[in-house]
């Protein structure tokens, strides 16, 4: 055996991994075929942050500056050097991952991989073998019929984050996270935007209904129009332009753009590596089936992250690398998290953890809930960002913290907090009686847990 | 058919928590109205639940070995109609696989198959490092019942519900020295033992006396042949009364009457407000050997109390003390304490004091030694007691120990003082 354990996927699962089983003493190898990082460092996460912070700090020196008594003139956008500032962001957080592997005597090998059996790999030319095998080969944007990606005049998110010029008019099929994160950056850097949504809802409904309420409208106020019941049939050219027809509410519709982004969700990539051929199993969705120690079906293949199943989130994958390679080691470890904070970076943010009131109502528990509005924070007033609210949703008798959803400013970082106050099953008085610092965001937190009770100070 | 709650009673004043030491039932019983149930330990008394009412043991919710606050619910019970002890209906629905996706917190994993100990349920309230720590300990968090609020189950919940020391991973096994080994010996695998209940709470004050409190002892030997004689004649009336007397009540009014002389021994030092407490009861602790160990009941207001009463107490102290059925008021509030080991043996020994008292008196065997008589010249046959006092050098230096004990020895050699001056 050339090694103790062989890392598939370089992504935010498979780096973390390696890294841990090194730690551990296994000797590691791990496997990349495009970038280190994977999509989180180099076409996800990380770069559309980038964007995001760009499209937010052109905002705000266009439309809010001028209320605070700042005059900027001509404020303009230079779309390429935007774009390098972006790669460079992701190029420093790639190099930081080689050198994190580097230093933790992690060997990297690049190249396509293939099983040949479930003991060995081909990697080119070459077929390492190795005691264990982790598969962290993540997921890729799922294709719509019709709407092949060619990149050019059908973008992936992949696409869309790579952008030389800002395109004037953008049809962006799919108002999930992914789609919505894109189209409201894009809308303030300065394109047109028309979401086609197929349900009635943005976010297929996984957030809270208040939550959803207030995102829709705030997606409307930054001018992103949605067309919802709206079904994407075909595309053609129409000069330098495209035009979608889209059936919407059971009438066709054509709709003309420069390009069009398909966001409708992602895909693991069980299809590759051979995984069927040595006998993993799989679901129906394609996601390989793991038990809580991340093992499959096949002694000695482990599968993390996207690839292991829902929710698709780097910071799953991380905590399951972690795990299995502790696992590997011979450490009894189990992924037993109670729940996987969502972030969403919208405008305005929105995360969440813990189950939202209609899925409280549905279990039929004894819940009780509060808000808190950012409209009554200090902090926030003064960043200009009032909308949105923390709500809280805790067990009637106990007050155990049971749910946490925040739409407003920062929301991404405030959710920290309810994530620790779930796992350790902490109370709503728990987070009252936490002294909060003044004048922050996160006192919304302590605020809301008092209303929830019935006794919040800065709201009637 | 409905189901009661058994909750832990209000045991004692200041009690908020007691040991599960045994049930005496189990799943399927029939139990009346009152039949004790369970023994739970608390401070130093162990007490027994009785039953609420009459009927079936459904469900045993305390586990042997739990610590469990007042109020807590210890078990359940069908009232009436049998119930065979089936298992109670499961009224939780079964977790379902995330129905919509991306729900964060539902993992669409079979997560029990060949898992052990099982994975933690979403409705298991313990800290992400608990359950890890319930997981190298090889307990099923699941089955373990938490201590703390709404169930939560503690670091010190599992501390004490390990079946068995954790096996630990390869990684902190030593590689064996290869060595000539010339023939082999069986080593037997240490027994370990939760330290719990009465021992773990003896375990605790005697750390705490010792930490806190330097000690020092004083040891002398007494002529008791006088006091052998008086004892003999009590002897003979408590037997009219039924009552046996023995030297412990007359150490006990010789103590007493020391004392007064010397009230810094009849006293505590309050640490927090720096102050000396100088105590105005009597009440007077004995150490009393048990079982399960050292317990320490009280004669309360023992200045007032008659030689045969203080005897009749002491009595009646001892076999429920040996019987597990003192109450925590019982062995509350001494003020001073005598140790009384010689019954059992040896010449001298070096108490620990049973803090916050100050002092603690010793007594030890009796017996027949020749003494050389300074007005005959001639050795003549003496009934002798070896005698300690250990004492709190913070409050009492080592001379006024001495005097102590030489004014409590003119007690106990010459009974005579003891009378004139006993109220």
């Amino acid at each position: 055996m050339d090694y103790d354990v062989c890392v598939i996927g370089a992504g935010p699962g498979g780096y973390v991994a390696a890294i841990r089983a090194s730690q551990l003493g296994l000797k590691t190898v791990v496997v990349e075929r495009e970038k280190l990082g994977g999509v989180c460092l180099n076409v996800g996460c990380i770069p559309s942050k980038a964007m995001i912070s760009a499209a937010k700090f052109f905002d705000q020196s266009k439309n809010k500056s001028s209320a605070m008594g700042i005059n900027i003139k001509e404020v303009s956008l230079d779309m390429p050097k935007l774009k390098s500032w972006k790669d460079s962001v992701s190029a420093k957080m790639s190099g930081g991952v080689s050198q994190l592997l580097k230093g933790n005597k992690v060997e990297v090998i690049k190249g396509d991989a293939e099983f040949t059996d479930s003991k060995s790999l081909k990697v080119g030319g070459k077929t390492i073998t190795a005691k264990n095998f982790i598969v962290a080969t993540g997921s890729r944007p799922t294709v719509l019929k019709g709407f092949e990606y060619d990149e050019e005049h059908v973008l992936s998110s992949t696409g869309a984050l790579d952008l030389e010029k800002l395109p004037k008019k953008l049809v962006v099929v799919g108002g999930g996270y992914i789609g919505l994160e894109i189209s409201s950056y894009l809308q303030k850097l300065g394109t047109e935007v028309v979401v086609l949504e197929a349900s009635n809802e943005l976010i297929s409904g996984l957030c809270d209904k208040d939550i959803t309420k207030l995102l829709e409208r705030s997606v409307k106020k930054i001018g992103v129009k949605v067309q919802y019941k709206a079904f994407a049939k075909s595309w053609k050219k129409a000069g330098s332009q495209v035009v979608v027809t889209a059936e919407v509410d059971g009438k066709s519709e054509e709709f003309k753009a420069d390009k069009i982004l398909v966001t409708i969700g992602r895909k693991p990539n069980s299809d590759q590596l051979g995984l069927s051929k040595i006998g993993v199993e799989m679901d129906d969705h394609g996601f390989v089936r793991t038990d809580a120690k991340m093992r499959t079906n096949t002694p000695g293949i482990y599968c993390i992250g996207d690839i292991a199943g829902q929710p698709m989130l780097a910071h799953k994958a991380s905590h399951e690398g972690v795990l299995t390679a502790e696992v590997i080691a011979g450490h009894n470890r189990v992924y037993d998290a109670k729940t996987v904070p969502a972030v969403i970076f919208t405008s305005p943010e929105i995360a969440y953890v813990g189950i939202n009131e209609q899925e409280a109502k549905a279990k039929g528990l004894d819940y009780i809930t509060g808000k808190f509005p950012f409209g009554a924070n200090g902090k926030a007033v003064s960043l200009q960002q009032t909308d949105g609210f923390v709500k809280m949703i805790a067990d009637k008798k106990t007050h155990v913290v049971l749910g946490v959803h925040i739409i407003g400013p920062e929301a991404s970082n405030l959710i920290s907090e309810a994530a620790l106050a779930l796992e350790m099953g902490a109370t709503l008085e728990d987070i009252a009686l936490t002294i909060h610092p003044h004048p922050t965001l996160g006192e919304t937190m302590m605020e809301c847990a008092e209303a929830t009770l019935g006794h919040a100070i800065h709201v009637m | 058919m409905s189901t009661v709650e058994l909750k832990l009673p209000d045991i004692g004043e200041g009690v908020t928590e007691g040991e599960m030491v045994s049930w005496l039932v189990k799943v399927g019983d029939q139990v009346e109205a009152d039949q004790p149930v369970a023994e739970v330990m608390t401070d130093k008394a162990t007490v027994e639940v009785p039953a609420p009412d009459a009927g079936t043991i459904s469900k045993l919710v305390a586990k042997e070995g739990d610590m469990i606050p007042v109020g807590q619910v210890m078990l359940k019970m069908e009232l009436g109609a049998e119930t065979s002890g089936v298992a109670e209906s499961k009224t939780e629905p079964e977790a379902k696989p995330a129905a919509k996706s991306a729900a964060p917190a539902a993992k669409t994993v079979n997560t029990s198959s060949g898992i052990t100990p099982p994975v933690a349920k979403s409705d298991v309230l313990a800290s992400p490092s608990t359950r890890r720590l319930a997981r190298e300990m090889d307990v099923d968090i699941n089955t373990v019942s938490g201590s703390g609020l709404a169930g939560r189950v503690t670091r010190d919940d599992l501390v004490g519900s390990s079946p068995s020391a954790s096996s630990r991973p390869s990684s902190t096994q030593t590689k064996s020295v290869e060595t000539f080994v010339p023939r082999a010996f069986t080593s037997l695998e240490d027994e370990r033992v939760p330290l719990k209940g009465i021992r773990k709470k003896i375990a605790e004050n005697m750390q705490m006396a010792k930490r806190i409190v330097p000690h020092f002892t004083l040891m002398d030997e007494a002529n008791v042949t006088e006091l052998v004689k008086m004892r003999s004649q009590a002897k003979e009336v408590g037997l009219r009364y039924g009552i046996k007397v023995t030297y412990l009540p007359f150490v006990m009014k010789a103590l007493i009457a020391t004392v007064r002389e010397f009230p810094m021994f009849n006293a505590s030092i309050d640490d927090d407000a720096a102050e000396i407490v100088y105590k105005k009861n009597f009440n007077i602790g004995f150490a009393a050997d048990t079982p399960n160990g050292l317990m320490v009941p009280v004669i309360k207001n023992a200045d007032q109390k008659s030689i045969l009463e203080i005897s009749a107490e002491i009595t009646d102290l001892s076999n429920r003390a040996r019987e597990s059925k003192l109450k925590v008021e019982e062995m509350k509030g001494a003020t001073i304490t005598i140790t009384n080991i010689g019954s059992v043996g040896g010449t001298y020994a070096t108490p620990i004091i049973n803090h916050p008292e100050v002092a603690i008196v010793g007594m030890y065997k009796m017996v027949k030694k020749p003494i050389f008589d300074d007005a005959t010249e001639k050795f003549k046959t003496a009934h002798m007691m070896n005698y300690t006092v250990t004492a709190d050098h913070r409050l009492i230096d080592g001379a006024v120990a001495a005097n102590f004990l030489r004014s409590m020895f003119a007690k106990i050699e010459n009974p005579a003082e003891l009378l004139v001056g006993m109220i």
